[in-house]
């Protein structure tokens, strides 16, 4: 069997007394890559920043190995402290050159110049900056701070690594980086890497495991579309949805406020003209991705906002559909699942 | 007119011919000054930094009063440390009063609220990154702490360096706690003000000539720094 890393039990934490996690069972392996997704607010940065000691929670456990690291004092994690790090979303260099960015773990930790200097190469070479040792952090853009800061992270030799949302404000250039970088670490290093992110499709392509949160807990299954918003009322009555992008949705509902949506991607109806029909929603987009998977095709639609739709490859030939073609969705405000 | 012009001709015969007396006067401002500065540094830098990154009760009271005490008049504080270091003072026995530690104890006085709030701005600046980043590569707090002071470097430098003029400057202290005797606590501003009555313009001037390119040298360093931060 193997070890476990992590064990958290009952975890509870809230800010200004709303609860942003509420975790009751969550086990890591060590060596495996795990992804947390989950719409922005649902605790996933919350979660690392407990797992990496750099907050604590309200309730519940943690141990590392079999160590519980809950209820120790700061100055008693040091130890378990410099077996992890965490690469934040929001890359922070300090104030020098590449080199002593990486080099700071290292220092700290004492290791002998010699040994830093061949741990920097080869952490430089993973990332793929071998030329950026002199380079001021400053003159850096934004992709190449985050291998940087990836980098930095490796050449302490982390028992973990916490990447939290790795790819979240880069070009897509960098994300096939980061990606590459991910998949390099699974390859050759023993750490347990655990990263956040919003893409699903990127969790299952890097991840051995995915776990999904929700407005802190955990749950089963991920729902396709899933999208945050708030419930509104107009004057004649109606209820609908209003999301982030300020699309609104008609949907069925008692509540009010903010929510999670879901809509099933079956549940969407393809079709070059809008047509007179029950359904309450109808939004033309734009195919931006085109995925076959056996019988069925998955649909990327850009509409203000992205959805996924499945259709069978019968329709999706039938319809002679391409990468840009315009098109009208259309569901039923019964077909938008609340949470 | 004439007593001018005759003025500054002596003067920089005066420093040409690096006159010993006028050295002296400089290399004794300096060494009272910068003493006082690395004190006031040591704890000004620390004090300042503690102010800006730990909660604690009265801290908008502290911020208020260290600001205040920023335009604490140099008489005033020769005055409070007057009282403390003469014969019948508390600290009397010390026998302080008109050597040049009185004089050091005194610009120390007027610099630390300096540093202090230089400081406390500086690392108040500084991205509340800093310290998560530096803990979770592994950093103790200690650590953690010293490469928050590291990152806002310039600035805290800047905050030395403005306290160091402030000082170098300033006659009222310096005066009243070291009593301009020659030879042992006469620096460059009370020098001025002696010689200036007496009526010794050419030494006057250049003693200020020097005290200019001090403070010249000062801003120049100070521009420096400023304009390394980031």
């Amino acid at each position: 069997m193997d070890k476990l890393i992590f064990k958290v039990r009952n975890l509870k934490k809230a800010y200004n007394s709303k609860i942003v996690l509420d975790v009751d069972n969550l086990n890591f392996q060590a060596g495996k890559i795990y992804a947390i997704v989950g719409p922005n607010g649902s605790g996933k940065t919350t979660l690392l920043n407990i797992l990496n000691l750099l907050e604590k929670p309200d309730e519940g456990k943690i141990f590392f190995y079999d160590q519980k690291i809950t209820d120790k004092k700061n100055s008693d994690t040091l130890e378990i402290r410099r077996k992890m790090t965490l690469v934040n979303q929001d890359p922070f260099l300090f104030h020098s050159t590449v080199y002593d960015n990486i080099a700071y773990g290292l220092k700290i930790r004492s290791i002998p110049s010699k040994v830093q200097k061949s741990r920097i190469r080869s952490a430089l070479n993973i990332v793929g900056l071998s030329g950026f040792k002199d380079r001021k952090a400053n003159q850096l853009s934004g992709g190449e701070a985050q291998r940087v800061v990836i980098a930095r992270a490796l050449v302490i030799e982390p028992e973990v690594l916490f990447l939290d949302e790795p790819t979240a404000s880069i070009d897509q250039k960098h994300i096939d980086v980061v990606e590459r970088i991910i998949k390099i670490i699974k390859k050759e290093i023993e750490t347990t890497v655990i990263f956040t992110t919003h893409d699903l499709s990127q969790a299952y392509r890097l991840a051995d495991e995915v776990i999904s949160l929700l407005d802190g807990k955990i749950i089963k299954k991920v729902p396709e579309n899933l999208l945050r918003g708030e419930i509104i009322e107009e004057e004649d009555g109606l209820k609908w949805f209003k999301t982030i992008g300020n699309i609104k949705f008609a949907i069925v509902s008692e509540k009010f406020g903010l929510a999670y949506i879901s809509i099933d991607p079956r549940d969407i109806i393809l079709s070059y003209e809008q047509f007179q029909s029950s359904a309450r929603n109808s939004f033309l987009g734009k195919i931006t991705k085109i995925i076959e998977q056996n019988h069925l095709v998955k649909l990327e639609i850009d509409m203000g906002i992205p959805l996924v739709t499945i259709i069978t490859k019968e329709s999706f030939q039938d319809m002679n559909l391409n990468l840009g073609s315009k098109i009208y969705l259309t569901f039923k405000a019964s077909a938008v699942k609340l949470y | 007119m004439d007593f001018i012009i005759e003025g500054i001709q002596k003067a920089f015969q005066l420093i040409f011919t690096l006159d010993s007396e006028i050295f002296n006067i400089v290399l004794l401002s300096l060494k009272v000054s910068l003493t006082a500065v690395i004190l006031a540094s040591l704890l000004g830098v620390y004090l300042g930094f503690l102010m800006a990154v730990k909660d604690y009760w009265g801290k908008r009271f502290s911020v208020a009063l260290v600001n205040t005490l920023l335009a604490l008049p140099t008489v005033v504080i020769g005055l409070i440390v007057y009282s403390l270091i003469s014969r019948r003072g508390p600290l009397g026995v010390f026998e302080l009063l008109y050597t040049p530690s009185a004089m050091i104890l005194g610009q120390f006085i007027l610099a630390v609220p300096i540093i202090i709030a230089l400081t406390h701005s500086a690392v108040q600046g500084i991205d509340k990154r800093v310290k998560n980043t530096a803990l979770t590569l592994g950093a103790t707090e200690a650590q953690s702490a010293w490469m928050v002071i590291k990152e806002a470097r310039y600035a805290v430098l800047a905050a030395i360096i403005t306290g160091f003029g402030r000082v170098i400057a300033e006659v009222g202290a310096a005066m009243m706690l070291g009593g301009n005797i020659k030879g042992s606590t006469r620096v460059m501003t009370t020098a001025i003000a002696l010689e200036t009555t007496k009526g010794e313009f050419g030494f006057a001037i250049a003693l200020g000539i020097i005290l200019l390119f001090v403070a010249f040298s000062i801003n120049i360093l100070l521009h420096y720094f400023q304009s390394k931060r980031v």
